[in-house]
């Protein structure tokens, strides 16, 4: 028995050394997010790298005449960069509540600052009509950094109409080249220049009514019977479909390398030295026990890379320690479950493209509970979630998902979940045992899923 | 004598094919047996039946006094027919890793590994990757694999194919320093003067048939010499007067040389001395036994009008060059 024991570890630690130190793993495991990161960064740096300053001029049919004053003001590069920082707050606070303001305001801003662009305002006779400006709108300007606009404001923009609940609006009129930016700047302020004006008709202060409206969005404290408090409703919408991916990624990295190193032990016919060493089923659980290392050192990358994050942005205090060990758990019940099915298919066949058609069940087993995590994770107690979270193999998603979401299941159901996996895992693994003893000698025609079970059934 | 392997009605089919059919077989301790038989004669499935690679559909396997090899799996060495090695893996670090799994003690692996590789002329292969080895090299290293950890027991599954003559003579060296120290020794091949010059006894079997299982010397007894090569030093000499030496039944004349079959119980060593005084000669010998002349002649006997017979001798005639 304890020669048993000593060959298991054996096999196991070689098997978790080879693949940690390969370069398919670095590249993997390390690699892989860095670049993600860096795409992920680069991305809107790239897109918000759209040109240089423009000056946009701005041909107004003031209907209303008393709309151009204020919308110049609006206009000022000042006031435009004002709306840009309050408008990043806003965006902070609603991600990460409970951010004051100043936070906020103070927070690295990820996508670079763009120049400011320059309005200068014509102001055209009032009963001018739209048709006849086209052209000029149109005309392929000299200055490559002028862009055009049209903006019409009717009287009822400025002023209720007797007898109206409503106001009117104004007309923005453009040709294709006016950047995004410049469009959005200019809908800002004729939108701030027309409350100014409609509040100053009524007779109120713009700048108390401004204050008045403006509220910080605080951090909603959920209360539960035992009087916990939960973390923030932002990150904890998004939890259920991270731990979704920990344990997809946990799986894959694990299963895959297992499936491929037992191919290639296979191929390249060193099994038969193997086996006149240790038998088959140690030689199954070393392997099968080498790769669950390497799954968990890619996952404990994974994990301290997102603390690290939560740290950098001090909201390490959203994150409950128990859901960390829950994911160990449910990763190592996954893991068994689908890391003995790839095992046993990398027996089975003789090279990695007769893999394929016996991957195609497996991965839609392990994709389509992951990417259904966000949906279970915003509807926890559903029928189907609660059936689902006790059958393998896609329990461990089901219940992971249940157990980030807002609303955890009791404690009942998730030891039944285990449960179900633990009893999961046994059967997949004798399942593996029985393919992978007669498998690994055999060589040639690549079998179906029906000749496993024979197998299996056979030994 | 205990025997350290013992198979007894051994039957292996696969699908229609019979592979293996009644096979018993039994080596005592110490001994160095050979087997023998063409290509797809059931060597290697025999081997892998005894290695419980392979399991019989009928029979007994017993191997050191116990019912499985699965059982004796750290005092066993086996070299499979198929060659494999992990690529990626540092040659020092793969045989240290095979020992391990088969019990030795990492402190004895290490240098017997660096002792045996450098005995078959491979001197600071440690610290290279498997990948970067020839074939003939990953073979070798393969053999010091399946006896780097002293077994009592080895088995080779055609030890010598596709080495080069300085690799097989080297080999050579190693199994029998391995024979002194006691091991018993089962190895395959196909190439007869190979077990005649390495075995106590020679096993052959022919499509999955045990067609002989003797002794080396009760062999060479049983097929006594009876017949002397004679080759003139004057190649156009009449060799008309050999016919008239006492105890020569008949003279055949083969290009350059002269083959005297003998009377059964004539004592060889006269007909030399008589010969030599007939004509002089550059050459004279006993043609001893060889296992190829044995093994032709039990085949033919045996399947005698089957299709596979010519197909066997073709065979067996391409082999007699292939002497290493």
């Amino acid at each position: 028995m304890s020669g048993t024991l000593h060959r298991i570890r054996l096999v196991a630690a070689r098997e978790f050394l080879v693949t940690v130190s390969s370069k398919g793993f670095l590249f993997g495991v390390l690699i892989m997010p860095i670049v993600g990161f860096a795409v992920a960064m680069l991305i809107p740096k790239i897109m918000a790298q759209r040109g240089a300053q423009v000056n946009v001029e701005v041909a107004l049919i003031d209907q209303s005449t008393v709309v151009a004053g204020p919308l110049q003001a609006e206009l000022e590069p000042a006031a435009i960069l004002a709306r840009r920082a309050a408008g990043r707050r806003a965006a902070v606070q609603q991600a990460a509540p409970g951010v004051s303001a100043s936070d906020a305001a103070r927070m690295p801003n990820p996508v670079p600052e763009q120049p400011v662009p320059a309005f200068t305002i014509r102001e055209l006779e009032a009963g001018t009509s739209v048709d006849s400006q086209k052209s000029w709108l149109t005309a392929p300007s000299e200055d490559k950094r002028v862009r055009r606009a049209l903006v019409v404001v009717p009287v009822d923009a400025a002023t209720r109409a007797s007898g109206q609940a409503d106001y009117g609006s104004y007309e923005l009129y453009a040709p294709r080249n006016l950047t995004e930016d410049a469009e959005g700047a200019l809908h800002e302020a004729l939108r701030q220049a027309l409350t100014v004006v409609r509040l100053r008709a009524d007779g109120l202060d713009p700048q108390l009514v401004q204050a008045a409206t403006r509220i910080a969005r605080p951090r909603t404290v959920l209360v539960s019977p035992d009087g916990r408090q939960q973390g923030a409703q932002g990150l904890n919408r998004a939890l259920p479909f991270i731990m979704g991916i920990m344990l997809f990624m946990g799986v894959m990295i694990g299963g895959q390398s297992l499936m491929t190193s037992t191919i290639e032990e296979k191929s390249s016919r060193v099994v038969e030295v193997l086996l006149a060493a240790v038998s088959p089923l140690e030689l199954m659980w070393g392997k099968l026990l080498g790769q669950l290392g390497v799954g968990l050192v890619s996952m404990t990358i994974y994990v301290s890379l997102g603390v690290l994050a939560l740290l950098q942005f001090a909201l390490i205090g959203l994150l409950d320690p128990m859901l960390i060990l829950y994911l160990l758990v449910f990763f190592l019940l996954a893991y068994l479950v689908f890391g003995a099915l790839m095992q046993a298919i990398g027996a089975a066949v003789s090279q990695m493209a007769d893999a394929q058609s016996l991957m195609g069940p497996i991965m839609i087993l392990l994709i389509i509970p992951y990417v259904l995590t966000p949906i279970i994770g915003r509807a926890p107690d559903s029928a189907i979630a609660v059936v689902t979270s006790f059958i393998p193999p896609v329990n461990s998603f089901v219940m992971l998902a249940r157990l980030a979401s807002s609303s955890p299941p009791p404690v009942w159901q998730v030891l039944l979940s285990i449960a179900a996996g633990i009893a999961g895992a046994f059967i997949a693994v004798w399942f593996a045992s029985k393919v992978f003893r007669i498998g690994l000698l055999m060589h040639g025609k690549p079998p179906s899923f029906a000749t496993l079970v024979k197998w299996a059934r056979m030994s | 004598m205990q025997a350290a392997l013992k198979l007894q009605g051994v039957e292996k089919s696969f699908g229609a094919q019979r592979a293996v059919s009644a096979l018993d077989l039994a080596i005592p301790k110490g001994e160095t047996c050979g087997l023998i038989g063409p290509s797809g004669a059931g060597k290697t499935t025999s081997i892998r039946l005894i290695m419980s690679i392979l399991f019989p559909d009928a029979g007994k396997v017993e191997v050191l006094g116990l019912p499985s090899a699965l059982d004796a799996k750290d005092r066993i060495g086996y070299l499979p027919e198929e060659r494999g090695v992990y690529r990626k893996m540092k040659v020092g670090a793969f045989l240290r890793y095979l020992a391990g799994l088969k019990g030795a003690a990492e402190s004895d692996a290490g240098p017997r590994a660096k002792e045996l590789l450098e005995k078959l002329g491979l001197e600071g292969v440690l610290d290279k990757k498997c990948e970067d080895l020839s074939k003939g090299m990953l073979q070798r290293v393969q053999f010091v694999g399946s006896i780097v950890h002293r077994p009592e027991l080895l088995i080779l599954d055609e030890p010598f194919s596709g080495l080069d003559p300085v690799s097989v003579r080297l080999l050579k060296d190693v199994i029998t320093a391995e024979r002194r120290r006691g091991t018993t020794i089962l190895f395959s091949t196909h190439v007869m003067a190979q077990a005649e010059e390495l075995c106590d006894r020679v096993v052959m079997i022919n499509r999955g048939r045990k067609v002989l299982d003797e002794s080396m010397s009760s062999l060479r007894r049983r097929f006594d010499p009876t017949r002397v090569l004679f080759e003139p030093l004057d190649a156009d000499a009449p060799l008309d007067g050999l016919r008239d030496i006492p105890g020569v039944q008949s003279v055949q004349r083969r290009e350059g040389e002269a083959e005297l079959r003998l009377f059964p119980g004539t004592d060889p060593s006269a007909v030399i001395r008589a010969a030599a005084a007939v004509v002089v000669p550059a050459r004279i010998e006993i043609a001893r036994v060889r296992l190829e002349d044995v093994f032709v002649g039990m085949v033919r006997s045996e399947a005698a009008g089957d299709e596979s017979e010519a197909a066997l001798r073709e065979h067996l005639q391409g082999l007699g060059g292939e002497k290493a």
